[in-house]
């Protein structure tokens, strides 16, 4: 196993790369909390805004942990309607409007792939990404966001193994024991870096709720 | 899983990188661990801004699509008022993993799970090491009937991974058998599961020749039956 990366750094040839999309800037953009609240009243006008604003990146997590457009298309489908239909359950004392959302997309993508045990398309999965663009390439063609140069240099600001640990995780969909055992490391070791990076992760970028 | 462990376990849960027995058994020591409550509130706002790295523009029609379910889809009202389950705790990101605790496994059920869950790893990570290894090339042919073979091949690992991708599914008494054909000799290198039409297998060694696949009784034969349903030259 490559140690320089995360489940998509694998280098390879061909096939697209990833095309990071420039989002609104932080300061000008809608508010997304604001918009999930008039969701929550049934105001679809604020939905197809707050669309606009978390689609890309909702699209984005879900083709990275499932590494397949199709099946990312649909499960970003399920996710955007989910945050629709339950929108009047999003707690703002429990975290921002976008981390509330990421997180139903970060989890039905897990579900999605672990749904695939050790079939043809988990291989599949992790053969496409072969075809990739490296995980730096991606993260240096999405720093047009303050807040993304902020996740690079923090991420970057890591230890190997926190990072390896985190990004894996995160991106590669693997659980904390199947972390382990790509990098070679011990199961307490795992479960410690994927904490102590996290908190590194949230000082560096001021992360504070409620 | 003892109390002292658990607490470490705080940062795996916001990557959603425990097992759903695990993450059952998290969630019920948030809903008496204050600290951990509020350090998992935090350390899940801070994984999900790993999507901000993410951004990609959706396909076009995804928008409409959306915007149009949506019109036909009912909303709920606040969980309070839909259950009278606890929200201590870290309430939405509790909620939100409740899609997966609605089937939580029974902890009777978790020996089993383990066993599962031990052989798809030790899998991923052999095949993980072929696939991701720097000089990994990849040779692909298209089978007869449908679907399509690939090998990945890495010297430096001394493997190859072989992927039956959409081959069409045999009948129960039916399998498809994996061939070294090297100096028109052919060697058994693996048989899928009865009725499978895909599968991976990891082959050990990087000698030459081709990779042929045959539809055999289940089980496998010690020869192969015309004809080749797909061959894959190895380099
Ligand atoms: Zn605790």
């Amino acid at each position: 196993m490559s140690r320089d990366g995360d489940a998509g750094a694998e280098r390879g040839t061909g096939g697209p790369p990833l095309r990071a999309v420039p989002t609104t800037a932080a300061a000008d953009a809608p508010d997304a909390d604001a918009l999930l609240r008039a969701v929550a009243r049934g105001d679809e006008r604020a939905f197809a805004g707050l669309y606009d604003l978390l689609a890309p990146r909702v699209y984005g997590l879900v083709r990275r942990v499932l590494r397949d457009p199709a099946q990312a298309e649909e499960v970003a489908q399920e996710v955007l309607v989910e945050v629709w239909r339950t929108a009047a359950r999003f707690d703002p004392a429990r975290g921002s409007a976008a981390s509330w959302v990421f997180t139903i997309a970060h989890r039905r993508a897990v579900d999605r792939v672990r749904a695939e045990q050790a079939g043809a398309d988990r291989v599949r999965r992790v053969a496409a990404s072969s075809a990739e663009t490296p995980y730096d390439d991606v993260v240096d063609q999405a720093t047009t966001r303050l807040e993304q140069q902020q996740v690079r240099r923090c991420l970057k600001a890591l230890t190997e193994l926190q990072r390896e640990a985190i990004t894996l995780a995160y991106y590669g969909g693997y659980t904390y024991r199947e972390v382990a055992e790509l990098v070679g490391a011990a199961l307490p070791t795992v479960k410690t870096r994927m904490r102590d990076g996290l908190i590194r992760m949230r000082d560096c970028l001021g992360v504070s709720v409620g | 899983m003892t109390g002292v462990d658990i607490h470490a376990l705080a940062g795996a849960y916001a990557l959603d990188a425990l097992d759903d027995v695990e993450r059952a058994a998290f969630r019920r020591h948030l809903a008496q661990c204050e600290a951990c409550a509020i350090e998992v509130t935090e350390l899940c706002e801070t994984a999900a801004r790993l999507a901000d790295a993410t951004a990609a523009a959706p396909p076009p029609q995804l928008r409409g699509r959306v915007l149009a379910e949506i019109t036909r889809t009912r909303q709920v009202g606040p969980a309070s008022a839909d259950t009278g389950r606890a929200r201590a705790g870290t309430g939405w990101r509790r909620w939100a993993a409740g899609a997966v605790a609605a089937a939580v496994l029974a902890i009777a059920a978790s020996g089993v799970t383990y066993v599962i869950q031990e052989d798809r790893v030790r899998q991923a990570g052999q095949v993980q090491a072929v696939l991701a290894a720097p000089d990994a090339v990849v040779q692909r042919a298209p089978a007869k009937g449908g679907g399509e073979v690939a090998v990945w091949t890495s010297q430096s690992r001394a493997a190859r991974v072989v992927m039956l991708d959409g081959l069409l599914a045999p009948d129960a008494e039916h399998a498809y058998q994996l061939w070294f054909i090297r100096d028109n000799t052919p060697t058994d290198a693996g048989t899928l599961g009865a009725g499978m039409g895909n599968g991976v297998r990891l082959l050990e060694g990087v000698s030459g020749g081709s990779l042929a696949v045959t539809l055999e009784p289940a089980g496998g034969s010690v020869a192969p039956h015309e004809p080749l349903l797909a061959t894959v030259p190895l380099g």
